[in-house]
């Protein structure tokens, strides 16, 4: 099977004072895809609504090619052998230890692989007598996430996994990850508000808020060609006169001491105005642009 | 189903194996009161069905085990019968496991030669096995019908809210109709069908009514489970977790 391993048209969802709006979201074969937003956007909604943990109001999506609303039923049940799930904290039982959470997925998962499993939670440190109680929230998370690597799945789809994870292991876990997509046939969809985590990892990063998505742009597109143009006050006018920023993509920020302005092609500015300095876009710096930025 | 079983006898082992141990203590003390062993089966059973039901329950929000476990290669068929399969399995555990310490306690009694009322009421007779039976079933009934109440009220709030409003589901369904009936003046008049029920009891004298009393105490225990999974399949379907 080649092309998406996720596919969202127009994923609607209405709660009291929350809506998620005609989500479109696609992962590909063989891609990381970051997905972010702020507390609230609807990234975990979305995730529930792929995983077809509730019945949506619109729209249609699919994991590996299942509808979601299958999912949960005996028709589709079996897809979500080959899909790692992780959320933003350990959901299980806390009064397991470690080896019995094993045994648990190894009695769910036909594809279960013990001795990976091991091998992960020996290198993540994890002692199998621990209960799930006993383990911090950095510690939870690996043992979700041993969890989500021991079973052969060809889809990862993570919820804040690498939140409550100190740098090195976060490096460890970026490893195991750059390693798991590396397989033909596999992707990932990550959401995170670690940023630089997708900087590291994302092929493509998406952008939701207030249920709708904002952006979806190649990673590379944000880091290697955008930039941030640290501007005085007077080189706005000048910048959005001489059109090397079309005006509807002009968005600026203000802050106390000047404004930063969104370049689309960072080395194309510094040719067209070399004494404002242009910092390199983060994933950061494009979010928040994008979404309190001001346009002209 | 099977992984779904699998998965609850996994989480539930550890609290069976506390409540083995507090069953046998509260059936012996239970049975040592009222001077009988027949308590002893009678309790577990019935404790064993309403425990399962409850504790298996109680996991469900722990976590948001309920949500992530959705996520495993289960349908939420397989979570229902795997619960229901896990409520009759410990249950049935906690028959045997009574009928087998109710046994050890009449077998020691005798052995020992414990004097007074506590060790003639343990003797060990031959006539108490069908008694134990007939009673054993009864609490069978007894615990299949609570759990078969409780279990789709879980599935359908969830246990937090679930146990908000049992008591009020107790209230209905076991007190207001009693008193309903009181008030009636049914009962001073006589319920119609009571004679039937007289029938039955003096039934149960023989060896053939014991058996038959049995065998329909267990089948009308796999209905109530039946229904009631029906029930729970049909409201967890639709559930938002």
């Amino acid at each position: 099977m080649s092309g998406s391993l996720i596919e969202a048209r127009g994923l609607t969802k209405h709660y009291d004072g929350f809506s998620l709006e005609g989500v479109d979201l696609t992962v590909n074969e063989g891609e990381v895809v970051g997905f972010i937003g702020q507390n609230g956007a609807g990234k975990s909604t979305t995730i529930k609504a792929l995983l077809g943990l509730f019945p949506t109001d619109g729209g249609t999506s699919s994991v590996l090619g299942v509808p979601s609303d299958e999912l949960s039923r005996a028709s589709g049940a079996a897809v979500k052998e080959q899909v790692g799930v992780v959320f933003d904290a350990i959901s299980l039982p806390e009064h397991l230890k470690v080896a019995d959470v094993g045994r648990i997925y190894e009695r769910t998962y036909a594809t279960w692989d013990a001795h990976r499993f091991e091998r992960l939670t020996a290198e993540f440190g994890l002692d199998a007598k621990k209960t799930v109680k006993e383990l911090s929230r950095g510690m939870g998370m690996k043992l979700s996430l041993a969890c989500a690597l021991a079973h052969d799945a060809r889809l990862l789809i993570l919820d804040e996994a690498t939140a409550g994870l100190d740098p090195m292991a976060r490096d460890e876990v970026l490893d195991l990850l750059r390693d798991f997509v590396a397989e033909p046939g596999r992707a990932i969809l990550m959401s995170s508000h670690i940023t630089s985590d997708l900087e590291r990892i994302a092929d493509r990063i998406v952008c939701i808020d207030a249920g709708r998505i904002v952006f979806d742009l190649p990673k590379d597109v944000i880091t290697d060609e955008m930039g941030v143009a640290r501007c005085r006050v007077a080189d706005l006018e000048k910048i959005a006169d001489s059109g090397v920023v079309p005006d509807a993509e002009l968005r600026y920020l203000r802050h106390d001491y000047g404004i930063d302005v969104l370049v689309p092609d960072r080395f194309a500015f510094a040719e067209s105005f070399p004494e404002v300095p242009v910092d390199r876009m983060t994933i950061d710096d494009y979010m928040t642009l994008t979404l309190k930025g001001g346009v002209r | 189903m099977k992984r779904a079983f699998l998965l609850e006898m996994t989480i539930f082992r550890d609290y069976a194996r506390q409540l083995v141990g507090l069953g046998l203590l509260v059936s012996l003390c239970i049975g040592l009161g009222m001077q009988t062993p027949l308590a002893m089966p009678a309790t577990l059973t019935c404790m064993f069905f309403m425990m399962s039901a409850m504790g298996l329950a109680a996991y469900d929000q722990l976590n948001h085990w309920e949500l992530f476990r959705l996520t495993l290669p289960l349908s939420r068929r397989d979570v229902v019968l795997g619960r229901y399969a896990a409520i009759v399995t410990f249950g049935l555990t906690g028959m045997v496991v009574g009928i087998v310490a109710a046994l050890v306690a009449t077998l020691v009694v005798s052995a020992v030669g414990v004097p007074g009322e506590v060790g003639e009421a343990f003797a060990f007779d031959p006539s108490m096995l069908s008694v134990m039976a007939v009673v054993t079933c009864f609490t069978l009934l007894i615990g299949s019908v609570v759990a078969s109440i409780v279990t789709p009220l879980y599935f359908r709030l969830g246990q937090t809210r679930a146990t908000q409003i049992l008591p009020t589901v107790i209230v209905l369904l076991f007190v207001v109709p009693v008193v309903i009936l009181g008030n009636s003046g049914m009962l001073d008049g006589g319920i119609p069908g009571m004679e039937l029920v007289s029938a039955a009891l003096k039934a149960l004298d023989t060896p053939a009514g014991m058996a038959v009393g049995c065998v329909v105490l267990v089948v009308l225990s796999a209905v109530a489970l039946a229904i009631s999974a029906a029930v729970s399949l049909k409201l967890y379907e639709r559930r938002e977790l």
